[in-house]
């Protein structure tokens, strides 16, 4: 009988006490959604979270170019256990808390073009310019944050969305997907974020050649660098933009994988040039008696 | 101090410290041969040995021994030990019911200056990583209260006072011990006429020269007790790595703290890594705090400006240990911090429902000290014609405010044993008929509780792995479980119901 | 439900004691072989783990016993301290108690064994409070050497005789001896092992372990004596002059839990008993 209360008794908890055993997911009907906590905010419980994420993942995979779902999913997956360590990272350092004091935001009007185009080479902020005009892209084609409920965090995760570009710039890596892929293996060992690594599902899509050098080459020095390296969130960007790139790269402890644009550029010349090569022998033997 | 009626006509001539002098010096047979023999002789002054007396005198089976006090400091300052209302001794304890009674009891309690008590109803206790589970305990019907929170010192002067209205016992302050050794062996060849052979009773010299003899030896002497030295009983233990830092707090007056509060008074304790924070509540607005923590934390606690100090120990009730290890690489700073994580994360409902204590508003000036914390252990509390008690016999991590109560309950089972064998004849510095009775009831008890608080601690310092989040299902199973009196039984463990 | 194979044999033989109210000294109580078997068990008397143990265990219950006889008492006599007579007092486990406690004046104990009572009186000397002259008197005699008193001022509250019977040959005219020392309104206490099956299982099979009392060669099962026959045999003194009644109350000794007292443990362990 008592055993009997008891459990009538835990699963009668009121709400406060109900909600620690899942620290970041709430216990609400559709129709009686909690107010949002910031701008933006649109809260989930626990099965449309679970459906989105699920959703995003597979659409993702098909479509990569769908930036918005790309975002879902990474928002989605990253509660209850991830964001919470990302912003706990960024607490146990000290720049990572002026980042959190301060809330910069990296857009179009914080980031001067013109002052950026400026700089000299080798820097950080002009590599992200040069970055900037060679992918098309400019700052503020990042989606903004939904669906993480707590508001720091969302901060935390706009940070990262927005920093992505810079890590771009810091490693080197080119936009399409096998550089955007070494970019996410090596997020997923720096950041810990469950989106990044759900990414590397995108291996799928690579063709052999890449995927080859995905393995051999470009996953063990993401792998290798995203865990040896400082927690590259922690970066304060906008005050790194005159910095010498090599140089942070030494303070951040990251060695830059090699040249991907020039790999493959060399690799088509060699291809172009071998596929030349043996037109002119198919066409002499052609020609000789 | 009253020492008999002769000396109480002309005690309005002589200081009471001379007067007791006097009484010593003026018995008649005391020889360096022949010393005077005392039932029983108590090495240490404070709530042990005072209430082990106390209890003696109190009781009618023991009133007519003869007993007598050793002790160090200076008694009569201890009995005229006075403080203004808005200061608090950082020295401060938890009594458990049964060492209030206890109290009660020997009419001490009487004496108690109850405007410096504070009864508590609830505790709530929660850990510092699974920062959602946390466990209350409320005071079970009909207790008024889980315990009542006051100074050391005013436990030591009502005892002092109620000695004063019993019977006089001999009490040597402000006097140290030389040596402690056994009396002289018997004469041989044995001489005709029976002679009195006290080659087993201990001898004690004093620092002002007399030697006294205690039929019962009672060492209350703390940590490093000459008497367990002379005694030849070891101890086991090992030191925390961990300090106990101390003070006296304000809180801000609104808080559920207020005695008005038709809720209650609670007490908080959060386990952190590092150690648990405690914050205790004394009458009024004002608070004791208990913060084990390490060695270099308890440094950087000690060096900080008030303001940062204040904002630290608000910070440790409210922020997460992340924000908390970060606060500790300051050495200035704190209240920004503070203030800054407060405007991202409020604890307002938190703090109107009690789950968190009040702000911290001021600390007393000078309050602050730390001491390193151990556990120790006596292998035996007793041999032939000797007894420890309190601190003699076992150190106790702070954590769940037992270290007083564990020597009051030893007084009491002492007190218990040696009128047993006065209302049964027997030698009182025997084991067999008298000592062994008090070893067996609170050695084995004493073991427990501090191997089990011993675990609590170890089981808290871990910051990761598998055991935190089981540590946190652990308390909050507890709570949910209160009902099936899991929760009851473990605060009549802590209470020594 | 107890088994006393020699109880006919011992009971008619107490009969054929009958006493009358003379006592011829030349009749003597103490048996020499019992008293050569102490004397060589003095040294290790006062040794807390020694063969003694059990009786300085059992010590304490004899107080309460003795307590619990002096509350039962319908008026209880108004005199401030007591006298005690100690009759076969060993090395003094019990003399010394009973002179200790602050109810008693003085304490007379005689053993007929020299070796034990010097061992009583060396004992002693360790306690001031013993040496206060009067409080505590040992006697190398049996209660037969002692004068016949004349008055009551010769007489004692409490006679005690703490496992001594069961070493007397003919304990009948020993008890007669005894009697005439208590005072009016006084008591007569005295201990004794049951004869039953259990304390026969014990001695033949536990050997010096177990509820055994002493060591080795100390008790003879066949000179135990039981409840019903000292109740029969005081029974007898009731037209004899002997006021008040019969009390008694049984102690078994449970190996592990120790000793444990109550009303019908008289039938399997020891007794207690008073006139």
């Amino acid at each position: 009988m008592a055993y009997a209360s008891a459990s009538r008794r835990l699963l009668n908890l009121p709400p406060s006490q109900r909600v620690t055993f899942f620290t970041s997911t709430r216990g609400f009907s559709v129709l009686n959604r909690p107010p949002p906590n910031y701008e933006g905010h649109v809260p989930l419980n626990v099965f449309e979270r679970g459906a989105l994420a699920a959703g995003s993942a597979v659409m993702s995979l098909l479509n990569p170019r769908r930036g918005d779902l790309i975002a879902a999913l990474g928002e989605t997956t990253a509660t209850p256990y991830f964001i919470y360590r990302l912003r706990d990272a960024m607490l146990c350092n000290p720049t990572g808390r002026r980042i959190l004091r301060d809330r910069p935001r990296i857009t179009s009007k914080s980031m001067s073009v013109e002052k950026l185009r400026a700089l000299p080479e080798n820097t950080v902020g002009q590599a992200y310019m040069d970055w900037l005009d060679r992918e098309g892209v400019s700052p503020d084609t990042r989606d903004s944050v939904k669906y993480i409920d707590n508001e720091e965090c969302a901060y935390v995760m706009q940070r990262y969305r927005e920093s992505h570009d810079f890590y771009h710039a810091l490693t080197g890596l080119p936009v399409f997907v096998e550089g955007e892929v070494a970019l996410k293996a090596f997020e997923f060992a720096n950041t810990l974020l469950p989106m990044t690594g759900l990414s590397l599902f995108a291996v799928t899509r690579m063709k052999p050649a890449e995927r080859s050098r995905f393995w051999h080459t470009y996953l063990p020095w993401a792998i290798g660098n995203g865990l040896k390296s400082k927690e590259v969130i922690n970066v304060y960007w906008e005050e790194e933009l005159e910095r010498d790139v090599a140089d942070l790269r030494a303070e951040l402890g990251l060695e830059r994988p090699p040249d991907l644009r020039d790999t493959r550029k060399t690799l088509r010349e060699q291809r172009k040039t071998a596929k030349e090569k043996s037109e002119k022998m198919s066409g002499l033997m052609a020609d000789s008696p | 101090m009253a020492v008999g009626n002769p000396s109480k006509a002309l005690s309005p001539y002589i200081c009471s410290s001379c007067s007791r002098s006097l009484k010593l010096r003026s018995r008649k047979f005391a020889t360096a041969a022949s010393p005077d023999i005392y039932d029983v002789v108590c090495v240490g002054g404070g709530p042990a040995g005072l209430s082990l007396l106390t209890a003696l005198r109190s009781s009618k089976a023991t009133s007519h021994l003869s007993l007598a006090l050793v002790e160090s400091q200076d008694l009569d300052r201890a009995q005229k030990w006075h403080l203004p209302p808005d200061q608090y001794s950082n020295r401060a304890s938890s009594l458990t019911p049964s060492s209030q009674s206890f109290l009660s009891q020997i009419g001490a309690w009487s004496h108690i200056d109850t405007s410096r008590v504070q009864p508590y109803q609830h505790m709530r206790v929660w850990d510092g990583l699974s920062s959602t589970s946390r466990i209350s305990f409320d005071s079970p019907a009909p207790e008024p209260a889980i315990a009542h929170m006051t100074e050391n010192q005013n436990i030591i002067r009502a005892l002092l006072a109620r000695l004063d209205s019993l019977e006089p016992i001999s009490l040597l302050d402000k006097t140290s011990i030389t040596d402690i050794h056994l009396g002289p062996p018997p004469s041989s060849p044995a001489p005709e006429h029976a002679s009195l052979n006290l080659s087993s009773y201990p001898h004690v010299t004093l620092s002002s020269k007399h030697t006294i003899a205690a039929r019962l030896l009672v060492g209350a002497d703390g940590l490093n007790s000459p008497v367990r030295t002379f005694a030849g009983i070891q101890t086991r233990g090992w030191d925390y790595d961990r300090h106990g830092v101390v003070a006296t707090l304000k809180l801000s007056s609104e808080s559920s703290h207020n005695p008005e509060n038709p809720r209650g008074v609670t007490a908080y304790q959060r386990f952190l890594p590092t150690g648990p924070i405690a914050l205790l509540a004394l009458p009024g607005p004002y608070a004791s705090l208990v913060w084990t923590t390490t060695p270099t934390q308890a440094a950087r606690l000690k060096s900080l400006n008030i303001e940062d100090f204040i904002a630290t120990v608000n910070a440790a009730f409210r922020l997460s240990v992340v924000d908390l290890d970060y606060m500790f690489t300051l050495s200035s700073g704190q209240l920004s911090e503070l203030q800054w994580r407060e405007s991202v994360s409020p604890n307002t409902s938190a703090e109107a429902n009690g789950d968190i204590p009040a702000y911290v508003t001021s600390v007393q000036e000078s309050s602050i000290a730390s001491f390193p914390l151990r556990l120790r252990h006596a292998s035996s509390y007793t041999t032939h014609r000797t007894a420890l008690i309190g601190d003699a016999a076992h150190t106790i991590h702070p954590l769940a405010g037992q270290g007083l109560n564990m020597g009051l309950a030893d007084s009491k089972s002492l007190a218990s044993a040696v009128e047993y064998a006065i209302t049964h004849g027997a030698d009182t510095g025997s084991e067999m008929n008298c000592l062994d009775k008090y070893n067996i009831d609170m050695w084995m008890r004493n073991n427990r509780l501090l191997g089990a608080v011993d675990k609590l601690h170890w089981l808290y310092s871990v910051k990761s792995g598998p055991v935190v989040p089981f540590r946190g299902v652990g308390l909050r199973a507890v709570d949910a479980l209160g009902d099936l009196g899991l929760k009851r039984w473990f605060m009549r463990q802590a209470g020594g119901l | 439900m107890a088994f006393r194979p020699t109880a006919l044999c011992n009971l008619s033989l107490l009969l054929r004691q009958y006493p009358r109210r003379s006592y011829s000294s030349s009749t003597s109580s103490v048996s020499l072989t019992e008293v050569s078997h102490f004397d060589k068990l003095a040294s290790s008397w006062w040794d807390p783990n020694g063969s003694s143990r059990l009786l300085h265990q059992m010590n304490p219950l004899r107080h309460d016993f003795i307590s619990s006889c002096l509350d039962s008492q319908p008026e209880p006599p108004s005199i401030a301290k007591r006298r005690y007579l100690d009759v076969g007092c060993g090395a003094g486990i019990f003399a010394e108690s009973a002179a200790r406690l602050h109810s008693t004046e003085s304490v007379l104990a005689l053993d007929p064994s020299s070796e034990v009572i010097a061992v009583a009186r060396e004992h002693a000397q360790q306690d001031p409070l013993l040496l206060q002259p009067g409080r505590l008197e040992y006697g190398n005699k049996s209660i037969e050497d002692l004068p016949t008193p004349k008055s009551s001022q010769d007489q004692f509250d409490i006679l005690t005789l703490f496992e001594v019977i069961e070493h007397i040959n003919q304990p009948a005219p020993f008890l007669c001896s005894c009697l005439p020392f208590v005072k009016p309104g006084g008591w007569l206490i005295l201990s004794t092992i049951a004869r039953t099956w259990m304390k026969l299982a014990y001695d033949k099979g536990c050997g010096r372990g177990g509820g055994q009392v002493g060591a080795e060669g100390t008790h003879d099962w066949k000179k135990y004596v039981n409840e019903e026959e000292m109740r029969s045999f005081l029974g007898g003194w009731m037209g004899g002059g002997v006021m008040g009644g019969v009390r008694s109350q049984g102690v078994v000794f449970v190996p592990g839990v120790g000793l444990e007292g109550g009303g019908w443990w008289g039938e399997v362990g020891e007794l207690f008993l008073w006139g």
